[in-house]
C-alpha cells in the first residue's frame, strides 16, 4: 500500500503540471498564505488577487495564517507522512522546509522537487556577469 | 480546526470583494486591482498571443513594443521556463529568430542562480557604488513625492502611476524609473526594490533587486543612466515639446553633460557616455 502523501503547493510554483502534481496526482495539495510575510512586504491587494486567480485553477485548499503549522496540520488530517513540494531559491522556503520537517512524527520525510533545469551544467558557470553565463550556455538554450 | 478560504466566487467582482474583506490593511494601502488576470488560462492565452521573432526583437525596446507581459505567469511558475522557450523557438518564423526572446528568459534563469548563491545577502550590495558615492551617501527611504508619483517630472510620474495602478511596467519604464531614484534623487536601491516588490505584479527578489543593483552600478561595472532623448526615441509621442512643460530639465544634455551632473566625483572614459546597449 502508498504511504499517504499531500502537496504543499506554494508562490514560486502553481503550476498544474509541476512536479509534485505530476508525482502524486491524487494526492491532497494546500497552499498558505503568510500573513507575516504578507504584511512585512506590505503586498498590495492586486498582486494578492492575481495569485488568488492562479490558486483558482489549481485542485487544492487554500488556508492562511502560519505556513509551517499550517502545512503540519494537513498533513495530520490527512495522517500523511510524506509531504511533496517544488523547489524555490528563497531562503524562506529552505526555513519552512526545516520546521515542517521538525514537527512532523518521526519517520515522516519532505520531498523537494525540481523541474527540468533551463540550461544543464551551468553549475560550473562563474555569475559575476551574465555576459559569460550567456556565452557558456547559449547553445544549448537555444537548442 | 482551520478554516479553508473560499473557491467558489460568480464573477472577479465578488472575488475582489472577499479579499478586500479578508486583507485589509492590503486593500487599504492601495485599492487597485490590475486588469492581468492570474491563472494558468490567462497565462496560455498570452503565450498564444505573443511574438517571439523579428517583431520582437525590432520594438522591444520601445514603450509601446511587441513584448510578451507574461512576467506574472512566469514569477509564480504558472509557465515553466522551458515550455515557454518551446513555445516561442516553434512558433517564430525561424527557430533562431528567437534568440533574444530566449536570451530574455536567460536573464531570468541567470537572476534564479545568482539568487540561490546569494541567499538573504541579494539584500546587500554585491559590489561597491561605481558613482563616487559611498553607499552611506544614498538616503535609506523612498521620498514621499516618489511613493505619491508626484515629483513633477512627467515621464516618471506617469510610471508611477501605472506601477501602482497596473502592477506592471515595461523594462524600458522599470530603468528609468530605478535611476531616477538612485542617480538622480541619490536614494538607495534597497528603498526602490522593496517599494517595486509591493505592486508588481512579477515582483521576485531575484530579477527585481539584482536589476536594481544593475542599475546602482553595484552589480555592473558601472552606473546606468540616460538622457530626454532616449526616453522620447522609445515612448512614442506622449513626450514631444518643450521639456519645462513637462519637467524633464534635468534630463536635458548628452550623456557627457548628464554624467558630469550625476556623478561629478568620477570621470568616465567616453566609452561609458555611450547609451548602455547590452540590455536594452
Ligand atoms: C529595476 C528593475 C526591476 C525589475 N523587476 C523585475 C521583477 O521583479 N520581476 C521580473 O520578472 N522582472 C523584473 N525586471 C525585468 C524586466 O523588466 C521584466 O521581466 C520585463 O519587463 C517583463 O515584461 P515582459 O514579460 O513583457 O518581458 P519580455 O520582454 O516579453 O520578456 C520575456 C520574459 O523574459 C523575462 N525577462 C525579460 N527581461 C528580463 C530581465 N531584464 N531580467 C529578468 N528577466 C527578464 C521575463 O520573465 C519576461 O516575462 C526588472 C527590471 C528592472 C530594470
Amino acid at each position: 500500500m502508498s504511504e499517504s502523501t499531500i502537496i504543499w503547493v506554494h508562490g514560486d510554483n502553481l503550476n498544474p503540471h509541476s512536479a509534485p502534481f505530476q508525482t502524486a496526482p491524487d494526492a491532497p495539495a494546500i497552499f498558505v498564505w503568510d500573513d507575516a510575510l504578507l504584511e512585512e512586504w506590505r503586498i498590495s491587494l492586486k498582486r494578492i488577487v492575481f495569485i488568488y486567480e492562479c490558486l483558482l485553477e489549481l485542485p487544492i485548499i487554500i488556508r492562511r495564517g502560519d505556513v509551517a503549522e499550517e502545512v503540519v496540520q494537513f498533513a495530520r488530517e490527512h495522517e500523511a507522512r510524506r509531504i511533496l513540494t517544488s523547489e524555490s531559491p528563497s531562503p524562506r522556503h529552505q526555513f519552512l522546509c526545516q520546521t515542517i520537517i521538525k514537527h512532523m512524527p518521526k519517520g515522516s520525510r519532505l520531498e523537494v522537487l525540481r523541474e527540468p533545469a533551463f540550461v544543464d551544467g551551468a553549475e560550473k558557470v562563474d555569475l559575476k556577469r551574465f555576459s559569460r553565463y550567456w556565452n557558456a550556455v547559449k547553445k544549448q538554450a537555444m537548442r | 480546526m482551520s478554516r479553508d478560504m473560499r473557491r467558489d466566487f460568480a464573477s472577479r467582482e465578488e472575488l475582489v470583494a472577499y479579499l478586500q474583506q479578508e486583507f485589509p490593511q492590503a486593500a487599504q494601502r492601495s485599492p487597485h486591482v490590475s486588469e492581468t488576470r492570474g491563472g494558468r488560462r490567462a497565462a496560455e492565452a498570452r503565450l498564444r498571443a505573443a511574438r517571439y521573432g523579428t517583431e520582437y526583437e525590432r520594438t522591444r525596446n520601445h514603450l509601446d513594443g511587441q513584448v510578451s507581459r507574461l512576467s506574472p505567469y512566469i514569477r509564480y511558475g504558472v509557465l515553466g521556463l522551458n515550455e515557454v522557450r518551446e513555445y516561442a523557438l516553434s512558433h517564430a518564423q525561424r527557430r533562431f529568430e528567437a534568440e533574444k526572446f530566449v536570451n530574455e528568459l536567460g536573464w531570468r534563469d541567470y537572476f534564479q542562480r545568482v539568487y540561490r548563491e546569494l541567499g538573504d545577502d541579494i539584500w546587500e550590495d554585491v559590489e561597491d557604488y561605481k558613482t563616487g558615492f559611498p553607499a552611506h551617501s544614498y538616503r535609506q527611504e523612498l521620498p514621499e513625492d516618489i511613493r505619491q508619483g508626484q515629483t513633477g517630472v512627467r515621464f516618471i510620474d506617469d510610471a508611477i502611476r501605472e506601477l501602482i495602478e497596473t502592477g506592471y511596467l515595461h523594462n524600458h519604464q522599470r530603468m528609468w524609473l530605478a535611476a531616477y531614484v538612485v542617480h538622480w534623487r541619490r536614494v538607495c536601491w534597497q528603498a526602490g526594490a522593496r517599494w517595486f516588490l509591493e505592486h508588481l505584479l512579477d515582483g521576485d527578489p531575484a530579477s527585481n533587486n539584482l536589476s536594481w543593483q544593475w542599475v546602482a552600478s553595484t552589480f555592473s561595472t558601472k552606473p546606468y543612466y540616460y538622457n530626454l532623448e532616449n526616453v522620447l526615441q522609445f515612448s512614442g509621442d506622449r513626450y514631444r515639446g518643450t521639456p519645462q512643460n513637462f519637467g524633464h530639465e534635468a534630463f536635458v544634455g548628452t550623456y557627457e553633460q548628464i554624467a558630469r551632473r550625476l556623478f561629478p566625483n568620477i570621470t568616465l572614459s567616453d566609452e561609458h557616455h555611450e547609451p548602455r546597449k547590452g540590455r536594452r
